[in-house]
Order: C-alpha cells, then sequence, then structure tokens
C-alpha cells in the first residue's frame, strides 16, 4: 500500500499499479457491492469545506472575546473535530472503490490522500518537494482545467535577502499595494493587502497610532510623508519561534516562509508578530480566474486555503529567479530598493554603508532584514 | 569532607557546562543582522542568478561614474523629433517667423526660475542635437545626467551608488538603473500630486 523510502503513509487507490483487486471490503472486482452508494460520495468541494470548517468553523464570525467564552462544544462539534481529516481519507477510499467513478475522480482522489498526509515542507527532500508541486499542478489543472507553473526553487549560496526604503521618495501613491495584491493572489473579498503605507505628520515622528493606513485623497498630503511596512523577514523572527507546528521558518536566504498546507490557523504567529506583517484568511480566497497569477511557487503565491496564514515572502516566486518582487517594480518614484547583502557590490549595500539607515524597533532584536531611509 | 568537595566538583562542572552549552543554539552564530552581513559577505563569490533576461529588448549603454558601473537605457532613440537638426537648422528668429505650425507647443518650463535657467542653459543653441553644460562643454543625450548632475550633485551621489533612481530588470547584477529623465521631465522635474491607487472599503467597515 505504501511506496518505499516515503516519510508518511501514503495509500495507493488503485490508479496505474493493478493491486487493487478486492481493495474493497467486499471482496468483489467489479459491480457495485452495496456498501458504498453513490449518494454518500462527496464531492472534493464538500471534502475541503468539511475538513477546513472543523478547524475553525464558525470562529471565523466572531473575535476575540466571543471566540473564547462564546464556544458550544457539543458532542456533535467534538465528534466532527476529530473526523476532519478521516473524512477525506474515507472518501478517497470511498471514490477508488466505487467502479463508477472515473479514472479521473481517482485521481483526483489520490491526489488528495497523498496531499492530506504529506510532510513538512521545510522537511522534504527535493524529490518530495517536487512531488507535492506536480501534485497542486495537477490538481488546479483538474478543478479549473487551467495551467499553473508552480516552482519549488530552493534557497541559493551566497543570497541573503534585504530591503530598504526611502521614506523622503515614497509619496502615498500605493501602487505597490496594487501590484502585491495581484502578484500574490490575495484573497479580493476581505481585500487583503501585506502591504500598509502609513501617511504620517511631518515633525512629528513615527506616530504609528496616529498615522492613517487608508486615506483616499490626493496624494502627497501637504505636511505629511509616508511609510510603508510589510513582513520584514526579521532574521530572528518571533512568528518562528512561536509556531506550534512548525509550519513557518527562515529560509537560508533569510526569506520568512509559511507551508499553507502544514499551518493549522492558531494565530501564534500573528500574535508574535511586533509589526503586524502577517494576515490570515477568515473566509476562503477568492481571486477571479482570468486575474490569478500562474507564476507561483509553493512557498509564496500559490492559492492559499481558509483558515491558514498569509504574508510577504519578498515575492519568492520572483526573487529567486532574480527579478525585483512586484512591490519594487511597480513603485514610480524609485523609494524601494530591493537585493543581495552578502554581494558587496549591491545597491543595497551601499545604502546601508553610505545612508543612515534605522529599522522599526530595533531593540525588540527582531533584526529585521528592512531598512528606512532619508535623502 | 571529602564526599562534599567532590560534590561541589560536580556541581561547578554542571554548572560550567550548562553556561557553555546552553546558550549555543543555531543561529546566535552572530551579534545581528549586520556582523553577519558582513563576514559572510566576505568570501561573497558571485551566484548563478542573473537578471540580464529581464533587460533584453531594452537598449541600453553602460557607464562608469564615481566607481559604480552599470547600464542606462538609450535615450536618443526615445526623443520623438531626433535629430533637431533635421527642423533647426537656422536660427530660431527666422523660424518663429515663418508662418508653420508651432513645434514644442506643449513644452512649459517649470523647473528652477526664470533667473536661473531658460532654454540655452541645457541646450546648444549652436548644435541643436547637443546640450552643453554651463562652461560650455558639449554632453550627449545619452549621458544627460551630466547636466542634471551639476546642480543636484547630491541626487547625483545617491544614484551613482543606487540609493536613488529605479532599478530596471531584477536584483541580481547586472545592474540596470533609470537615469534622470527616465523619471523627471527635464522640463518638469518635479512628481505630480495624484489619487492612491486603491481604497480598502473592507477596512473601513472594520474599524466602523
Amino acid at each position: 500500500m505504501s511506496r518505499s523510502n516515503k516519510k508518511w503513509f501514503s495509500l495507493n487507490l488503485g490508479r496505474k499499479q493493478h493491486d487493487n483487486s478486492g481493495s474493497c471490503g467486499c471482496g468483489k472486482t467489479s459491480g457495485g457491492c452495496g456498501s458504498h452508494s453513490n449518494d454518500s460520495e462527496m464531492s472534493e468541494e464538500e471534502f475541503y469545506n468539511a475538513a477546513v470548517d472543523a478547524s475553525i468553523g464558525d470562529e471565523r464570525e466572531k473575535d476575540g472575546f466571543d471566540q473564547v467564552f462564546d464556544v458550544k462544544m457539543d458532542r456533535r462539534t467534538a465528534f466532527r473535530k476529530l473526523t476532519a481529516s478521516l473524512l477525506i481519507g474515507a472518501g478517497a477510499v470511498n471514490t477508488s472503490c466505487n467502479v463508477l467513478s472515473s479514472d479521473e475522480s481517482k485521481e483526483k482522489a489520490q491526489i488528495d490522500w497523498e496531499e492530506q498526509f504529506k510532510g513538512n515542507y521545510k522537511l522534504m527532500t527535493d524529490d518530495e518537494k517536487k512531488g507535492t508541486v506536480d501534485r497542486l499542478v495537477r490538481s488546479y489543472q483538474m478543478r479549473t482545467g487551467k495551467t499553473v507553473s508552480m516552482s519549488s526553487k530552493n534557497a541559493e549560496e551566497d543570497v541573503l535577502f534585504g530591503y530598504a526604503f526611502n521614506i523622503s521618495k515614497c509619496q502615498g501613491y500605493m501602487d505597490c499595494v496594487s501590484a502585491c495584491v495581484k502578484e500574490n493572489n490575495q484573497d479580493r473579498n476581505s481585500q487583503m493587502q501585506y502591504i500598509r503605507i502609513h501617511e504620517m505628520k511631518d515633525g512629528e515622528g513615527l506616530k504609528f497610532d496616529e498615522a492613517d493606513d487608508n486615506y483616499y485623497h490626493e496624494v502627497p498630503a501637504e505636511g505629511h510623508f509616508y511609510l510603508g511596512t510589510q513582513c520584514f523577514h526579521c532574521d530572528n523572527p518571533p512568528c518562528v519561534e512561536v509556531c506550534p507546528v512548525q509550519a513557518t521558518w527562515r529560509e537560508d536566504d533569510g526569506l520568512v516562509v509559511v507551508d499553507y498546507d502544514w499551518c493549522v490557523g492558531c494565530r501564534y504567529c500573528m500574535a508574535a508578530c511586533p509589526y503586524d506583517g502577517r494576515r490570515f484568511n477568515w473566509s476562503k480566497p477568492e481571486v477571479p480566474e482570468e486575474e490569478v497569477n500562474h507564476n507561483q511557487h509553493y512557498l509564496g503565491n500559490r492559492m492559499r486555503k481558509k483558515g491558514v496564514m498569509e504574508k510577504c515572502t519578498f515575492c519568492v516566486q520572483r526573487s529567486r529567479a532574480g527579478k525585483n518582487p512586484a512591490c519594487v517594480e511597480a513603485c514610480p518614484t524609485g523609494a524601494r530598493i530591493f537585493g543581495n547583502l552578502l554581494d558587496p557590490n549591491s545597491t543595497i549595500r551601499w545604502v546601508l554603508e553610505n545612508k543612515k539607515v534605522f529599522r522599526l524597533k530595533e531593540d525588540l532584536g527582531t533584526e529585521p532584514k528592512f531598512w528606512y531611509f532619508m535623502d | 569532607m571529602m564526599i562534599n568537595s567532590l560534590m561541589n566538583k560536580y556541581l561547578g562542572l554542571i554548572a560550567f557546562c550548562i553556561v557553555f552549552f546552553s546558550c549555543k543554539h543555531e543561529g546566535d552564530k552572530y551579534h545581528g543582522v549586520m556582523e553577519k552581513i558582513q563576514v559572510e559577505g566576505n568570501h561573497y563569490e558571485g551566484t548563478s542568478i542573473s537578471s540580464e533576461n529581464y533587460l533584453e529588448g531594452l537598449e541600453t549603454i553602460e557607464i562608469s561614474e564615481g566607481g559604480q558601473t552599470f547600464l542606462i537605457p538609450e535615450r536618443k532613440s526615445h526623443i520623438k523629433s531626433f535629430a533637431c537638426t533635421e527642423c533647426h537648422s537656422k536660427p530660431l528668429a527666422e523660424m518663429q517667423e515663418a508662418d508653420i505650425k508651432k513645434a514644442h507647443w506643449d513644452i512649459k518650463i517649470v523647473h528652477a526660475n526664470e533667473n536661473t535657467m531658460n532654454c540655452v542653459t541645457c541646450h546648444n543653441p549652436s548644435n541643436m542635437d547637443e546640450l552643453h553644460s554651463l562652461t560650455g562643454k558639449s554632453i550627449d543625450f545619452n549621458n544627460s545626467y551630466n547636466l542634471c548632475s551639476q546642480c543636484h550633485s547630491k541626487q547625483f551621489e545617491d544614484w551613482k551608488g543606487g540609493a536613488h533612481g529605479k532599478r530596471i530588470g531584477g536584483w541580481a547584477p547586472p545592474r540596470a538603473s533609470m537615469t534622470c529623465v527616465n523619471c523627471h521631465n527635464p522640463h518638469q522635474p518635479h512628481f505630480e500630486s495624484r489619487w492612491p491607487a486603491r481604497f480598502n472599503t473592507q477596512k473601513v467597515k472594520e474599524r466602523e
């Protein structure tokens, strides 16, 4: 049932290998055995929703106090929570045994199974990474008929990504925010955005509590300056420390990334981040099919699910290929500078060595790799 | 007494081990990211990543300024009516008299003020295909940054280093940067005010 050299149990659902005779408990190899009726079969969408509902359920409607004190946990809910993962497995077996279901739905079920029980991306070998990426691409193709290209490119030797933001240059146009949303397939319904541009009053220092990060008037406004925040890819990231399942970690090139399939949605990282760099999917992220960016990375802009964390990855799908992140490319003022901190001839290094740079909340020791400077 | 001193030795050894090993875990090799950059950058030997592909189709020229060598976009082929001498073959006064359609009617000079600058501060009236410096040295249209740097020396320093001026292509070498006139209209170099690209209506609802 399981193939060799695998870190997790895998169930072969009788595709290609012809050993599914009698895999249905009744022993019959042809015709329906009666133990699986068609109407008990759930669609992928239903499996998926059941699984996600089990993890956050109706908590998405509530917040803070309500979530802690207004919890109804009857026997049924508890049971549902326990069996959520099993549903997918059971469904997969169900589909595979059903002789009426097509080869394609068997393949879907097989992929669902493999994906449900795969390991943590951080611990995968390159082959396993390629395997999961191939499955996700195939799964997306079967569900939508569209082909995406998904990369599992690892961090390169001698690369450490860093970012600099010129406060004097930023005019508050928010072209970066728009580009980021499009590039990273962020949920359009909740209008999620990784980047926030804070409009601050001149001469009063950096007062984030008095700044406006959702202005709508002609910019730059008289007597104001603009400062952008996003994930700072700390070298000593507190979000990584608190993750109970190690679903988020710092890669060798300095990017702090999330395995969306390993995340359990506890939001500890969100609470631990001193910079409000992380975002949570309270609902299933929706992106119109024609607007989906098909150039994806497993750790970057691939489609997320309900109930997982996400955040800026310095556009890992772009930066590991040598491109600038979408925000850098979109900025019409050149206020955003990105590059390799280990390359002594890079522009980012020139900025660090020749401009008066500072970082936010340096005293926390988080060591963000995101510097601010002025002309 | 013997047992006591033995105990003390053991306790001392244990304490030493705790102090010595407990602070050593991965990631604590450096005192901060700056030190990490300095140390690990010392034996930097380049990467396989290049942004060459992203510069395809862009005509560039290589310049070397202040110890930095990088690419900037070629300019002359982007000036609509270059070469200027195709029209400017006779003195300006004669051309203005002729009863022909006006050229350059849309150019307004909003750059410094009239006491400081007019057309011939930058344009060479004796050779319209070239620019010239304040002292009359000719400057090619492709290298117009030499003209701007006469006054904007601070911006020039930042631009050479890479703190001013947007990168073209990717972050990886070779470096290509916008030159002054790619972002600033030389006749009206300031940035226009405009409306932001987006407004988050959901955020407004959430914060009500």
